[in-house]
């Protein structure tokens, strides 16, 4: 997936490959019309909603316009250099284009292309373990030996152990912004071969199961006094460009859907992980196992649809693409087996 | 009342393939009324949402105004296709179309309108297929689920068609039928002929708020016969018809004002409730419209006091069925810390109003019957006596000065001060308490301990509320007894060095006592809260607390104060100060690090036996 930006072409699937909204930037900044209409428009988007801008003509030209420039099908990569400004653009544009009330939003990053059996293949390569072997042992704690003897994956996950762990004053128990910056760290910078092992082991014993849900130090990234209104929580979210942008990832990649045999979009269990794990680092979205069951496997961001006055149909609705996916947990539990679906090319 | 025709569901869905010809019906819209009479203008905005961003000019899809069927007008192409998915990378491409909802004919291009829904038109790159090839499920139902809902109050109506235009037009030699089960009692009708589903009364959102009911479809295909069953859900929206209302008809509390005195001070709550729900956020929006207002002329006391309203969802169950509703609390706050010497009584009310609701009865008074009792700045009936040890060291704790009730206060700063002793024997000295609540009293100056002169010393102390700058007096007797013994040569200033039992029972260090430091022993395995060490005083080192004194040179309790590494199995304290758990016996140089470890080195006497082995 690495390599120069290249401008818009088909790739073999026939699908357009976008370019990323930096490069995309610089190629707009590069030829007065379009540099100029995009001025308008970030002028027509500052603080008037979608219609009101839309009636304007000078933005709706400046809409048209744009339509044509590689501005318009921008994306960018996780993790990427300059991912915040990429995300920043790609909004800059698209909040104008949708609604910003709508339940699902399409997300702002390249589809992911790579599967889940990359991953096993790597991990064992990595490890020397077959992750199906051995039935009796804790995969949970195999996943933190095997982090613990890598350099960067040990750094790191002891960086954000302590900094969530740290007592700030006798009211405030740990730095709760510091904590979710640690972890963004952890899930961007380590291979998910790890990440993953640690994430979504499978367990056969409830101390296992209690591993796997203090993977992420949930007394500070997770839990709080009280438990917010989900759709409160998810506009919280939406102000911010780096959270709003993992959250719509989380929605295109996990959503379930009936027209596959796994209940994931294109069967890609890989990309639904991935999009789980990015929005771990999702500030207060932090979705978390709710307890250390071993049967059943319960996902929730920490939010409840109380308090939804006439909203409560779409609270929960929202709140069930966490705690009733098929995808999420098919994807959840083939990671655990060390399955993944055997796809014709 | 003002126009509110309104969408019983958000969104729709429907599948458009390749080359469907003009004039097929793709799914049917309803709309509900708000008051009778009122007639229906669908209306579809000229304007297509292309997979979320972009957006084209609709050419193809209309809407008939009376009866909301949206069909297509002109045959979408391959090259139609081929241009929609301009730019759209993803799989599957979808457009969005918006449509509108008006009691009256549709002017032009109008395309504001509040009152709309979204229609979700998957586009497939094929031909439509074949009936036959086309599951039970799939000939029966979209993929969204059945689920609608419908504003309490309002007048009945249709909300829903079962059968697909699309399919019933695609499929017709297929024999598709429905029924609604699970309706009866219920205030749902099922219209067999033409599959529509309405509601046949005015419902009560406060009496039931969900109705589950399950769609059942059946598909005859010559002698083959298949059944599909779906949930169909009911919600019914809330509207403000319910008035406050007091629990137990209580509408009156005290809210008395003594020790505690500071600014944000809950002083009473009285509870309201309502049948309707409140949503939580936008949470400023619901508090302006469930208002709560101090009735007073009397500036002194709007400065004085606030109300603060928070509410919560709480469940009624009006006949069996669980139906939230809302619990507001009044919560009587002081605005700002009232002075010790205040004194008065006087009943406080405060008006609620839901300002919403549009009956009678929207508001409700509470009453507060508030008493400010005045607090006496005095010392108990007593004078102090400290006994202190000659061989004390400096910050020696030797005990707490406290005025009468001083631990209860909350809002009321008291400083102590120490007058000057009848001898001049400067001995001790007082510190503030944690939030100037008491005074410490400690050895200042330890060398005074040790002069003959000094034996019995008198001081004045002198307690003082800095706000009203009210004072009292008292009398302080400290008798110095025993005798000063020299100090072990080469022992350490601070009792936290020593590794060891022996070695700390020997020494003295700042803060001690008695001219000796003490030892803990911890009991504990692994790291434990009560781990070994060597302390002043036991009673105040290690506590977890670094208070006053100790603070005051880092010497004195390590264990309670350091700020800087710890070596060993360890867990920090509050604000990363000090060592809260510790593992075996933990020992600190002061200004340097502290070490916790396990003290396995067993001395051995070594014995003939072992002397020859070597």
């Amino acid at each position: 997936l690495a390599g120069p930006p290249s401008p818009p072409g088909q790739d073999p699937q026939g699908w357009r490959v976008p370019v990323d909204c930096v490069r995309a930037n610089e190629l707009c900044a590069g030829e007065p019309s379009c540099s100029s209409r995009y001025r308008t428009l970030r002028q027509c988007l500052a603080g008037r909603d979608r219609n009101t801008m839309l009636a304007n003509k000078e933005c709706q030209a400046a809409l048209e316009v744009l339509q044509e420039s590689p501005l318009y099908d921008c994306r960018c990569k996780r993790g990427m250099k300059k991912e915040l400004q990429c995300l920043q653009i790609y909004w800059s544009i698209h909040l104008g284009l949708t609604e910003g009330e709508e339940f699902y939003e399409a997300s702002p990053y390249e589809p992911v292309t790579s599967r889940l059996s990359d991953i096993f293949r790597l991990a064992s390569i990595f490890s020397g373990m077959d992750p199906a072997a051995n039935s009796k042992s804790n995969h949970c704690l195999d996943a933190a030996k095997a982090c613990n003897l890598n350099d960067n994956c040990k750094r790191l996950r002891s960086g954000y152990i302590s900094t969530c762990s740290k007592e700030v004053s006798a009211t405030e128990h740990c730095s709760r912004r510091k904590c979710h910056k640690a972890l963004r760290q952890f899930f961007d910078r380590v291979p998910s071969e790890y990440t993953y092992r640690l994430l979504f082991c499978s367990c056969k014993d409830q101390a296992c199961a209690e591993r796997r849900r203090q993977t992420i130090v949930p007394s500070c990234s997770y839990e709080d006094k009280e438990k917010p209104n989900c759709l409160d929580l998810r506009g919280t979210c939406r102000t911010d460009h780096l959270c709003r942008s993992r959250l719509a990832d989380f929605h295109t990649n996990c959503q379930a859907s009936f027209q596959s045999l796994t209940s994931c979009p294109g069967d890609n269990y890989q990309a639904c992980l991935g999009s789980y794990a990015g929005l771990i680092a999702g500030f207060d979205m932090t979705p978390n196992y709710i307890d250390a069951s071993t049967t059943s496997i319960t996902i929730s961001p920490w939010c409840s649809c109380k308090g939804s006055g006439n909203m409560e149909e779409e609270c929960e609705k929202f709140l069930r693409d966490f705690t009733e996916n098929p995808c999420l947990r098919n994807a959840i539990q083939a990671f655990g087996n060390g399955t993944d679906v055997n796809l014709s090319p | 009342a003002a126009f509110s025709l309104y969408f019983p569901r958000k969104e729709y869905l429907e599948n458009v393939y390749v080359d469907q010809p003009a004039g097929t019906p793709l799914l049917r819209i309803h709309a509900l009324r708000d008051s009778h009479g009122e007639v229906t203008h669908f209306h579809l905005c000229q304007n297509l949402v292309i997979s979320r961003a972009r957006s084209h000019e609709n050419h193809w899809f209309q809407i008939r105004e009376k009866t909301g069927l949206l069909y297509l007008s002109k045959s979408l192409d391959r090259e139609d296709f081929n241009m929609l998915s301009v730019g759209n990378w993803m799989p599957l491409s979808k457009v969005m179309l918006y449509v509108f909802l008006s009691s009256h004919p549709f002017q032009e291009k109008e395309c504001d309108s509040a009152t709309r829904t979204t229609v979700l038109l998957s586009l497939i790159n094929a031909t439509a297929p074949a009936c036959s090839s086309l599951t039970a499920r799939q000939l029966c139902f979209t993929e969204m689920d059945l689920s609608f809902h419908i504003k309490e109050n309002k007048p009945p109506g249709t909300f829903h068609q079962l059968q697909l235009p699309s399919v019933h037009h695609l499929c017709q030699n297929l024999s598709i039928s429905y029924q609604l089960l699970a309706v009866e009692g219920l205030p749902f009708r099922y219209n067999e002929n033409t599959t529509s589903v309405s509601v046949t009364q005015r419902l009560d959102r406060e009496e039931r708020e969900r109705y589950e009911l399950i769609a059942k479809c059946t598909v005859r295909e010559g002698f083959r016969e298949m059944q599909v069953e779906v949930p169909f859900l009911v919600n019914v929206l809330d509207e403000d018809d319910s008035p406050p209302f007091l629990p137990n008809g209580t509408d009156t509390a005290d809210a008395v004002v003594e020790f505690n005195r500071k600014e944000g001070t809950v002083l009473a709550t009285l509870t309201v409730y309502d049948a309707d729900t409140t949503p939580i956020y936008p949470l400023e929006s619901s508090r302006r419209k469930y208002t709560g207002t101090i009735i007073t002329d009397d500036p002194w006391i709007s400065e004085t006091f606030r109300v603060e309203h928070i509410f919560n969802e709480i469940h009624f169950s009006p006949n069996g069925s669980q139906v939230r509703g809302t619990q507001h609390e009044y919560k009587l706050v002081l605005n700002k810390s009232i002075s010790v010497t205040e004194h008065r009584s006087f009943p406080l009310d405060v008006l609620v109003n839901d300002t919403e609701f549009h009956g009678p009865k929207r508001s409700v008074m509470l009453h507060f019957n508030v008493s400010i009792l005045p607090v006496s700045i005095q010392f108990p009936n007593m004078t102090y006596q400290f006994t202190v040890n000659r061989n004390a060291e400096r910050f020696a704790q030797i005990g707490k000065i406290c005025i009468e009730n001083c631990m209860k206060f909350r809002g009321v700063n008291i400083t102590y001060k120490l007058l000057p002793p009848n001898i001049s024997c400067y001995a001790v000295n007082i510190l503030q308490g944690r939030e100037d609540k008491y005074g410490s009293l400690y050895v200042n100056d330890s060398s005074v301990l040790h002069r003959p002169d000094c034996k019995e010393i008198q001081y004045t102390i002198q307690a003082t509320d800095k706000q009203s700058r009210k004072h009292t007096k008292t009398f302080l007797t400290v008798v110095l007894e025993g005798t000063p013994f020299k100090k072990q040569e080469d022992c350490p200033d601070s009792c936290a060095v020593s590794k060891h039992r022996a070695e700390c029972e020997e020494c003295g260090g700042l803060g001690v006592l008695t001219g000796r430091c003490q030892w803990r022993q911890g009991s504990g395995k692994g790291i434990t809260t009560n781990y070994s060490t060597c302390t002043p005083s036991i009673k105040t080192c290690p506590d977890g607390i670094c208070d006053v004194i100790e603070s005051k040179d880092m010497a004195v309790c390590p264990q309670d104060c350091t700020s800087g590494n710890i070596i060993g199995g360890h867990g920090k304290g509050t604000g990363n100060l000090g060592i809260k758990s510790g593992h075996g016996i933990c020992y600190c140089f002061p200004r340097e690090n502290c070490y916790c470890e396990k003290d396995d080195i067993k001395e051995q006497l070594c014995d003939d036996v072992c002397k020859t082995v070597i």
